[in-house]
């Protein structure tokens, strides 16, 4: 019995790794094939003679399409790498408030955050569309960035909620006992003991962020902030669809999401599943 | 309590002001056109790539409007037009007009009419497209790059099949069609792509004219309920197809293009009933992704008894409520679609003037002049059929409702076509929808 249960996760595995890989992998397969080749029957499921040359169409040159791609880039570093600094920082100071601080309507004030992750992100697109643009932040960083963190804030404050309310109280007492004030405890006690939860929270935001894709199309208007997932979709021609070279921009945009995970998984898997056991 | 009663009136303080921010903006409209057509800087965002750099700068020279171009997917710039235009925020002065948006876009008033700035009257005698944005009475685009759908065939997989004359009938085009599959040229000579989508609709409507008649009437209601009827028809055509081996199988999950660029291209199938103008010259004759370069030819269309008419889909361009410069992006989309410069874009005076992606011009002068010049591909057969047989797929445009009424077509022509409703169902749910929309 134990042994057919066995098999059976097995072949569950089998089954979810290929359903999430094979898409992946045909991805890989295409952008290092030529249009010939991606048009030919039967497929080929190995490159026959792999070439970069989509990459290259892609990156390489001075070109309309590798100056995209380049801007774009630098553009989705600036606005992850922002939303996640001034996400993990509001976060963990809403935490630890909320974790260990005693005031009226804290846990109303709480939940009432928590609820903002039940609403559907896209009913506050057109609001926070006008609000940016009333306040001149259309086609900016700053607005990109700003609209980041109010939609992943919510998330990344329950996280490290859960991470704090497990660690030992007695350590923080110890240190009041001694004379430190909150923000020297917040920054001296909890913080270092606090890190992987910091770390897991910063990793599933700036992922979070690199996958958006509607508000920064509505909230960018050019180049100069678009980021790399609205430039990838307008790769896609009027009548004709560029497969090899939508598959490069594909797989290059997986790139550093794909080695965060690979490389940093148990942060991100401590990070859900903080405060899941106390 | 003096610091704690300070604090609360700084709280109410910052949200009245944030409070008065926002009605004050929301009240605005955020619209301050000006009227300025020199010295201004204005964002065109189109699904294309844009013109080359040159011919930009000559406009820029002769009018002083710098342009700032925005290339955006098709999917993705209609988000962002619905987007803007509901928070009435500015994102550019010129953008995208689609055939099928046009009822939606003029019932709520998002674009300037143009006729507030050019002489559409006589840009009507020489754009012919023209009339599937004037819903209303208004113009609400220019059409600057004619598309039309056509019928395309491999005349060399046809010859192969012994066929030398082309057909001119539906019955001797679909006798072609067995004839290519039992003379085993190929196994499937119909390319109709039934994947769930735009172009399934689109499809239906050009074989539905091709049987000689309309999808829906003057005030929206449904045309085809009648097994007579043209459309009711056409879908059997379409179904029939499928189900007796002229179309390939897999073609259930193919969307327009990507059968155009993998099945016809390749020479996998004989004939498109319901093509792209220009995808002759564009893609089947490019031979980094086409094994059928001059293979294919255009082919008027077979009708019931003779040449049918081309349903139209042409992409245009309007200026939204919300532009900074409305004269001056009027004053481009005049640049942007004199016959002179569309020749140009289209390739008649050299490779430098291209504008990548474009397909043919809407001006009946440009065509002249491109295929005077030779550079047309198919000319003579686009340039007659754009005069003579290209007509609006909805005679008074899109209906407002328009989308919800395509997704009704291609969901019910695709379940009929994979055999989960019957023809006939699939008729009835299309037509209850048109009747539901329209009443």
């Amino acid at each position: 019995m134990p042994r057919r249960r066995s098999w059976g996760r097995r072949l569950g595995v089998l089954f979810i790794l290929l359903w999430s890989l094979v898409p992946l992998y045909w991805a890989l397969n295409t952008s290092l094939q030529t249009d010939a080749q991606i048009g030919s029957k039967p497929a080929h499921y190995v490159p026959p003679s792999p070439s970069l040359h989509n990459y290259r169409a892609l990156l390489g040159g001075s070109g309309e399409i590798p100056a995209t791609i380049r801007q774009s880039t630098v553009n989705i570093f600036i606005e992850c790498t922002a939303a996640t600094i001034i996400t993990v920082v509001l976060a963990t100071l809403a935490a630890y408030a909320f974790a260990r601080m005693t005031f009226r309507g804290r846990n109303v004030l709480f939940y009432a955050v928590l609820a903002t992750m039940a609403f559907p992100a896209y009913t506050t697109l057109i609001p926070l569309y006008r609000i940016m643009s009333v306040f001149g932040l259309v086609n900016t960083y700053a607005g990109i960035v700003l609209v980041y963190v109010s939609g992943f804030l919510p998330l990344a404050t329950w996280i490290l909620h859960s991470y704090m309310t497990t660690l030992p109280l007695a350590i923080e007492e110890a240190g009041q006992v001694d004379g430190a004030g909150r923000m020297q405890i917040l920054s001296r006690i909890v913080l270092p003991l606090a890190w992987p939860g910091v770390v897991s929270t910063a990793i599933i935001t700036f992922l979070f962020a690199w996958a958006q894709f509607l508000f920064p199309l509505v909230l960018s208007s050019d180049n100069s902030t678009q980021p790399l997932t609205v430039a990838i979709a307008a790769l896609q021609g009027r009548h004709t669809v560029p497969f090899g070279l939508l598959s490069s921009a594909g797989v290059f945009a997986i790139a550093v999401p794909a080695v965060i995970v690979v490389f940093l998984n148990r942060y991100i898997v401590n990070g859900l599943l903080s405060g899941s056991v106390k | 309590m003096t610091s704690l009663r300070r604090t609360r009136t700084v709280l109410l303080a910052g949200v009245l002001a944030l409070a008065s921010v926002l009605a004050a903006g929301c009240s605005s409209g955020g619209s301050s056109a000006s009227n300025k057509t020199t010295g201004v800087t204005i964002t065109v965002a189109l699904p294309t790539a844009p013109p080359p750099q040159a011919s930009l700068d000559a406009f820029t020279k002769s009018t002083g409007i710098t342009v700032k171009w925005t290339n955006i997917d098709w999917d993705s710039l209609q988000t962002k037009i619905a987007a803007a235009a509901t928070a009435k925020t500015y994102f550019a002065d010129a953008t995208d007009v689609d055939w099928s948006r046009v009822g939606q876009l003029s019932k709520l008033n998002w674009f300037y009419p143009m006729e507030n700035y050019l002489d559409t009257k006589s840009l009507a005698t020489q754009m012919p497209q023209i009339s599937s944005f004037s819903p209303n009475g208004h113009v609400i685009g220019i059409p600057y790059d004619a598309s039309f759908l056509v019928t395309t065939v491999n005349k060399t997989l046809f010859a192969k099949a012994g066929i030398t004359t082309m057909p001119t009938t539906l019955d001797q085009y679909t006798a072609d069609l067995r004839q290519l599959k039992s003379k085993g040229v190929v196994q499937y000579p119909l390319n109709i792509p039934f994947a769930a989508a735009e172009g399934l609709s689109t499809y239906w409507y050009q074989t539905t004219a091709a049987f000689g008649g309309t999808i829906l009437d003057g005030s929206g209601k449904p045309q085809f309920t009648s097994p007579d009827s043209p459309g009711y028809k056409a879908a059997q055509w379409m179904v029939d197809a499928i189900k007796q081996g002229l179309v390939p199988p897999g073609n259930i999950n193919v969307p327009d293009t990507q059968a155009q660029q993998t099945l016809m291209a390749k020479g996998t199938v004989a004939s498109t009933f319901a093509d792209y103008s220009g995808n002759v010259g564009s893609l089947y004759n490019v031979p980094a992704s086409s094994s059928v370069v001059n293979q294919v030819t255009y082919l008027p269309t077979p009708g019931v008894s003779g040449a049918g008419p081309n349903m139209s889909n042409p992409d245009g361009i309007g200026i939204p409520r919300q532009a900074k410069y409305p004269a001056a992006a009027a004053k481009f989309i005049e640049w942007f679609t004199s016959a002179q410069n569309q020749a140009d874009f289209a390739g008649a005076n050299g490779p430098d003037k291209v504008m990548p992606g474009y397909f043919l011009p809407s001006q009946l002068a440009g065509v002249t002049q491109l295929n005077d010049k030779g550079k047309l591909i198919g000319g003579d057969e686009l340039s007659d059929l754009l005069k003579n047989s290209a007509k609006p797929i909805f005679q008074q445009g899109a209906p407002s409702w328009y989308p919800q009424f395509s997704k009704a077509v291609y969901t019910n022509l695709h379940a009929a076509a994979t055999n989960s409703m019957t023809v006939a169902a699939a008729i009835k749910a299309i037509a209850s929808t048109a009747n539901e929309l329209s009443s």
